[in-house]
């Protein structure tokens, strides 16, 4: 070992097994959570009977039968519930992911985990309106850090933070993929570079200035009490018949029948001493392959290659003869392939020696 | 600028959105004879003539991926599409499938034929909430038109599409953290062998697709495969949705066959640099090499030039900046983003990247040293081929390819640290309280 990794590697030793260790300064937060939404003790939870009951309603019993009846697994609408969870709470209580994961019959220590990977589930409230600003790598070109800095100091708030009526939160997130309006912002779920009409919007062409965030921070203000919501979800769909393989449907196994059978594709003919040499394109699913020469009005079987073959020859075929193949599948035969003219083998090119 | 033929964007402002609009812009016409007269094999034949390649990042043929999916299984066959765009500078995802959903749902159908799919799943971004309503209304329309659901237009085929709201996370991009997610799990890429075409999601044959690549098909049936090869580069048929962002007078989204020389995207197509002289430009998202002016010049936005000049067209997502930038600034808001968006499983990732950000927040902050930026390139020659996803490469490539070409704009920094001539004590790198 080197001699200054050795004693920092004993430095931290010494650290960490000390027992008289001074007292470790606490950490105090302003708010409960980080920017990152990493959860404090001194987030007040609701209890589990006070999220099971607000959860249990028929809306949320629907939504929940559909989410179920889309995966083969129960675990994988764990996303979906647990964003139903945030719809509800405007955040995921910790009983919530209790909540989910018994849903999703999962284990609550794996539910907690996925829970915390994703950075859009929130770990405590936010204010009415969420104002995400994009700090990557386009939005940093046009400008993003003043307009945050400026929005920073209008608020009275850092980043992460929730102003103290609980009116606004300013996150800053990674990329929201609409690079071309950067600097580009998130009020709550809608994308917005102004406010037009009345509305929040994101005109092709526009970007955020210190003038249409004022705009838009006054629409908020002015819609404090109806703020507009949307469907976590985005709305159901009606009349899918659910996953094949869900719990309670019967597993169909995919045995595309219902498309025509695979003919042989790309057949080719070349003839040179030896008689004309075929070859084609063939897919695993063959199990009998024919060859059929043009007889004058009619085709004449004159071989059956091996499925796995890669050429076959016929030794009386010469230039100008048509050949075609015929493809069966199981128990299906597929249309014959395209008709090949025999065409004249090009001679070997000759190596040159020395 | 000669006009184009529009592939992907062809209804863009034309309100596709709804089924009625998009059927008399001739959308659905595939969903007919055309597809249920063509076996299988055919079909991804059809494809892979075409010589489209995947536009998500890595340009894999799309009919080459189709041909690997066992078939006869038994298991059912899954196509999952892309729609996670994360990567900074890439947004045409985000469009088309807000502007066109139908085509989406169209192309999906096509997918499902050649496939054997009973249940696809479209994972879209939990950011892009707009589209996810776009495609649920979308969605509702084509069921209730037939399109969709059992017996499709009175055959045997059943197909079921599914969106997927996804959480915010970067790397449920990369096409095995994308299953891990959709099965409910954190979003972890996984390694690989076995590929997700034979063992993916659930452990069936899975099929991740870009949503621009799947967009494609509609077209590609319609007309002929060879008239799309025809439109493209010998080796990638077709043409490419572009995202051209950063310091131009039109950023946006913007059609262009692939093999357009990159000037012509930048001055003809986005009007120009504006703010300054060009500095360098990012062909292919934030994740890849830049290109320094002057080998923007001679640059061809397709796969072969890209990649002959040590970058990569990636999504096509071309980012231009302006000589009033310093490059150390961009990468340090590169650093701060993959060092977050580690998904925390590969130790080179988890601990590189948060250690690349550190050293470049100290730089920024005034506080580089000599030799500190010969310490990052060290540092990224040990990120290749010892992870599971390439992450850490993407933050890796970029550091050694600024510090590379913009060598001075680094030093400039490190100059404005008074003492930056005596060695950097070992403290600065530590994350902080937890050392």
């Amino acid at each position: 070992m080197r001699e200054h990794i050795k004693g920092a590697v004993q430095e931290i030793a010494n650290n960490r097994l000390k027992f008289d260790r001074p007292e470790q300064p606490q950490v105090v937060y302003p708010t409960p959570a980080d920017q990152f939404g990493h959860v404090h003790k001194s987030q007040p939870q609701p209890s589990r009977e006070e999220v099971f009951a607000k959860m249990d309603t028929p809306e949320t019993k629907a939504r929940v039968a559909d989410l179920l009846s889309r995966y083969p697994v129960a675990q994988g609408a764990l996303l979906e519930v647990l964003w139903l969870v945030q719809g509800m709470f405007g955040w995921v209580p910790t009983e919530g992911i209790r909540w989910a994961a018994n849903v999703c019959s999962c284990a609550p220590a794996h539910a907690l985990g996925v829970a915390t990977f994703y950075t859009m589930y929130n770990h405590a409230p936010k204010g009415k309106f969420m104002l995400q600003f994009c700090r990557n790598i386009s939005c940093a070109i046009k400008g993003a850090q003043p307009l945050i800095k400026y929005v920073e100091n209008k608020l009275g708030i850092k980043s992460g933070e929730t102003t103290p009526d609980g009116m606004f939160t300013i996150l800053q997130v990674e990329c929201l993929g609409s690079c071309g309006n950067g600097p580009m912002m998130l009020v709550n779920d809608d994308f917005a570079t102004d406010v037009v009409n009345g509305e929040l919007k994101m005109k092709r062409g526009t970007t955020l200035t210190e003038a249409s965030i004022d705009r838009i921070i006054d629409w908020c203000k002015a819609h404090a009490n109806n703020v507009p919501k949307h469907d976590v979800l985005g709305g159901t769909v009606k009349g899918h018949s659910g996953h094949p393989g869900a719990p309670g449907a019967i597993a169909k196994p995919q045995v595309p029948d219902y498309a025509p059978p695979s003919p042989v594709l790309n057949v080719k003919a070349e003839a040179d001493e030896a008689g004309a040499t075929l070859t084609w394109k063939g897919a695993p699913e063959f199990t009998k392959l024919v060859v059929e020469k043009k007889d004058g009005a009619n085709w004449v079987a004159v071989g059956e290659p091996g499925v796995k073959d890669k050429a076959f020859v016929d030794a009386a075929g010469k230039v100008g003869d048509e050949y075609r193949m015929i493809a069966t599948s199981g128990e299906r035969v597929a249309k014959p392939s395209n008709v090949a003219v025999t065409t004249q083998k090009p001679a070997p090119v000759e190596e040159k020696v020395g | 600028m000669a006009e184009c033929v529009k592939v992907c964007t062809e209804n863009f402002g034309k309100g596709a959105q709804d089924i009625e609009v998009y059927k008399k812009l001739g959308g659905y016409e595939n969903i007919s004879e055309r597809l249920f007269n063509m076996s299988q094999f055919e079909l991804i034949d059809y494809v892979q003539r075409s010589n489209l390649r995947g536009r998500g990042g890595a340009g894999f043929p799309t009919g080459m991926k189709w041909s690997f999916v066992p078939r006869g299984t038994g298991k059912p066959v899954y196509i999952v599409v892309n729609a996670d765009e994360g990567e900074g500078g890439t947004f045409k995802d985000h469009f088309l499938m807000l502007e066109d959903p139908h085509r989406l749902i169209e192309g999906l159908i096509i997918a499902a034929w050649a496939l054997g799919s009973r249940a696809a799943y479209i994972y879209c971004r939990g950011e892009f909430l707009p589209c996810i309503e776009s495609l649920n209304k979308a969605l509702n329309q084509a069921y209730a038109a037939g399109y969709l659901g059992e017996n499709i237009m009175g055959t045997k085929f059943c197909f079921d599409i599914f969106v997927h709201r996804g959480a915010g996370a970067y790397i449920c991009g990369e096409e095995t953290a994308l299953i891990n997610s959709l099965e409910g799990q954190k979003g972890q890429p996984r390694l690989k062998p076995p590929f997700p075409a034979v063992s993916g999601a659930w452990k069936s044959p899975t099929c991740v697709n870009n949503v621009e690549t799947i967009m494609a098909l509609p077209w590609i049936l319609k007309h002929d495969p060879s008239e799309y090869a025809k439109m493209g580069t010998p080796r990638a048929g077709g043409t490419k949705v572009f995202c051209i962002s950063g310091d131009v007078k039109n950023p946006g989204v913007y059609e262009a066959p692939l093999g357009t020389p990159m000037m012509t995207m930048i001055n003809d197509y986005a009007g120009g640099v504006v703010g300054g002289k060009l500095k360098a430009v990012l062909p292919g998202g934030s994740s890849c090499a830049p290109l320094t002016a002057e080998e923007a010049a001679v640059a061809t936005m397709d796969y072969e030039c890209l990649a002959s000049m040590k970058t990569m067209f990636g999504s096509g997502a071309m980012i231009v900046i302006n000589d009033t930038h310093n490059m150390v600034d961009l990468l340090n808001v590169l650093g701060n983003f993959y060092s977050h968006e580690s998904c925390g499983q590969c130790t080179p990732c988890r601990e590189g990247t948060g250690l690349l950000h550190r050293i470049l927040n100290q730089i920024v902050a005034g506080n580089g040293h000599d030799g500190d930026v010969e310490f990052m390139q060290s540092l990224c020659g040990g990120f290749g081929g010892v992870t599971i996803c390439p992450l850490s490469i993407s933050l890796g490539g970029p550091v050694s390819s600024y510090s590379a070409k913009f060598r001075a704009d680094f030093d400039e920094y490190i100059a404005r640290n008074p003492d930056h001539a005596k060695p950097r004590v070992q403290e600065n790198y530590r994350p902080g309280i937890f050392w």
